[in-house]
């Protein structure tokens, strides 16, 4: 009996370790290996023609908060100024996304069963279309002599182009654009769970409308706004196609800096550097979001 | 809804949201057929011509063409073999990544041991990551270990973060089968592996398929990871067409996305016939 035991036990072992073996060994070599390499690289002095010398140098960080050099070294902010902003940029993604899909998922939950599939399938649907091309729609409608100022100064509402391109507003725009069905699922799921029967008891005990909204809806689908924050959040902060795409030098994200110190300017260590400074933005995010999810369900 | 007037202007609103997703790929869509070479966007008329330049099909020298017929007929060789890369590395990604995420599911669901809080929070890092981060990682790896950049290289990019996908899809999939099929399959003196072939992997079919789906989407459409890996002389789709954008639009540009976005709506709408099949 205990030897039957012990023998179905180290077969089922078998089978265990043969599944969990590929994703261990694939993950570990081309996904943490990686990740430690960064981090190894962002402590070492930059080499003259790309790549890296052996010998161990902080100033990578040290540049990215303003300090390139050195004590002696006078301050630069250009840097902190893009990290910021990246963040920036971001936040106000994550916000002006969620004004947006709100009402609408609040909207489709309110249709006819068949209605609402057609609608959350147009919402879906540009996940699976081209990242490039739907960024590029928007370098043809904002540019100069694009559609939005040919329709604007067809009618006469102004008589010069309007500089949209190539700025902040620009980015911000393009990225709420491919952001919207990441912010739209996690928002329509919690607004589909409300539990109706409590916003009806609240109107019927004579809460008003933005009473209810406050005190009964919003914090219900809280889950799902603070889901879909995070999901936005994550890939805008790090995003370099769009700031490529549709901003400029004042639209100049984290993202690009990456990019550049690894293709042309061929500093890997700040790169390395930079990257560091983006997982940890990631990593303190999901962390927070962990441990607000879990103090919600205790 | 009670009150009327808010009802209409929350639907106006919404029709306005979804004007909002879908306007600018009709933009693309209409200009692909105008016939103005110097400025797109002021329609002159209705034209083929982008399309038969893009297949590299001999076009009549408009009057104002920017361009001699030749350009048009070289990018167009380099245009399909980035397709023709994007379909190779899209294909074996998605053979790799449905292997490891379905073995993961698997053993994650149907077995208990000490790593699997570990490995179910673990399998959501690579999703999360921010493209540009395992981008670079991943650079920086290969050429510190001297491998060259190559269609190699953007697979192996590609399936560290489609692997989770697969797993995440699978393993919801695990979660509505019953394990009294599986527990009478070992009762009857069938082993682990017939088990897993004969019981398990059937009823999970639908659920691989559609991981292998979403996998061959993402992979055709990344773009910032295989931009790091790809090396020069490897180029798929998306990294070719942002390459362009990069140097300038040009009235091709239309045409390529319009076949891009029609091609993406043809695979949703399959996929949406395949799960809507699968309920009846």
């Amino acid at each position: 009996m205990c030897w039957r035991l012990r023998k179905l036990m180290t077969r089922q072992n078998l089978v265990l370790t043969t599944l969990l073996a590929p994703v261990t060994l694939f993950l570990g070599v081309f996904f943490l290996l990686p990740l430690v390499i960064i981090g190894l690289f962002s402590i070492l002095s930059p080499g003259l023609y790309g790549g890296v010398e052996w010998s161990f140098y902080h100033w990578n960080y040290g540049r990215i908060f303003g300090w390139a050099d050195g004590i002696d070294e006078i301050f630069e902010p250009i840097y902190l100024q893009i990290l910021l902003r990246s963040l920036g940029f971001a936040a106000m993604t994550v916000v002006l996304s969620l004004l947006l899909c709100y009402p609408v998922a609040f909207w489709v939950s309110r249709l006819s069963p068949k209605t609402r599939l057609f609608f959350l399938f147009l919402v879906t649907l540009p996940f699976f279309s081209s990242l490039v091309v739907r960024l590029y729609a928007w370098l043809l409608i904002l540019k100069p002599s694009g559609l939005l100022n040919s329709a604007l100064m067809g009618i006469g509402v102004i008589s010069q182009p309007l500089e949209i391109l190539y700025t902040p507003a620009a980015v911000v725009l393009g990225m709420v654009y491919i952001m919207v069905p990441f912010m739209f699922l996690p928002l329509y799921s919690a607004v589909d769970n409300l539990d109706r029967a409590l916003i009806e008891a609240s109107m019927d005990l004579g809460a008003n409308r933005i009473q209810t909204f406050f005190k009964v809806i919003l914090p219900q689908t809280l889950p799902g706004i603070m889901g879909g924050a995070v999901i936005v959040f994550i890939p805008s902060v790090g995003n370099f196609i769009v700031p490529d795409l549709l901003g400029g030098a004042r639209g100049l994200m984290i993202g690009n800096l990456v990019e550049q110190q690894f293709l042309s300017a061929r500093n890997w260590p700040f790169g390395a550097a930079l990257s560091m400074i983006i997982m940890s933005v990631v990593l303190l995010v999901l962390l927070s979001s962990l441990g607000r999810a879990k103090k919600a369900g205790v | 809804m009670r009150n009327p007037i808010g009802w209409a202007s929350l639907t106006l609103f919404s029709l306005g949201f979804f004007a909002f997703i879908y306007a600018p790929l009709f933009v693309i869509i209409g200009y692909s057929f105008n016939s103005n070479p110097v400025n797109m966007m002021v329609w002159d008329h209705f034209t083929l011509d982008w399309y038969r330049g893009l297949f590299g099909l001999a076009r009549e020298q408009l009057s104002g063409s920017v361009m001699p017929a030749s350009g048009y007929v070289e990018s167009t060789g380099h245009m399909l073999a980035a397709l023709r890369n994007s379909l190779m590395v899209a294909s074996i990604t998605t053979v790799i990544s449905t292997v490891i995420g379905t073995a993961t599911a698997i053993a994650l669901s149907r077995f208990r041991f000490r790593l699997k809080g570990f490995y179910s929070g673990f399998l959501m890092l690579p999703m999360m990551m921010p493209d540009i981060v395992l981008g670079i990682g991943l650079l920086i790896f290969f050429v510190t270990i001297g491998m060259q950049l190559s269609m190699l290289t953007i697979i192996i990019g590609h399936c560290t973060f489609l692997s989770s996908y697969v797993f995440i899809i699978v393993q919801a999939r695990m979660a509505g089968l019953d394990p009294a099929l599986e527990e009478a399959s070992a009762d009857l003196g069938a082993s682990e592996w017939l088990t897993l072939r004969k019981v398990l992997l059937p009823q999970l079919a639908p659920g691989i398929l559609g991981g292998a789906l979403l996998a061959f989407v993402i992979s055709m459409d990344d773009l910032v990871i295989t931009y790091f890996v790809a090396g020069t002389d490897n180029t798929t789709l998306p990294v070719y067409i942002f390459g362009m954008i990069r140097r300038g639009v040009k009235p091709e540009i239309n045409a390529i996305a319009t076949l891009i976005i029609l091609a993406s709506v043809v695979i949703a709408a399959a996929g949406l016939w395949l799960r809507a099949r699968k309920t009846d």
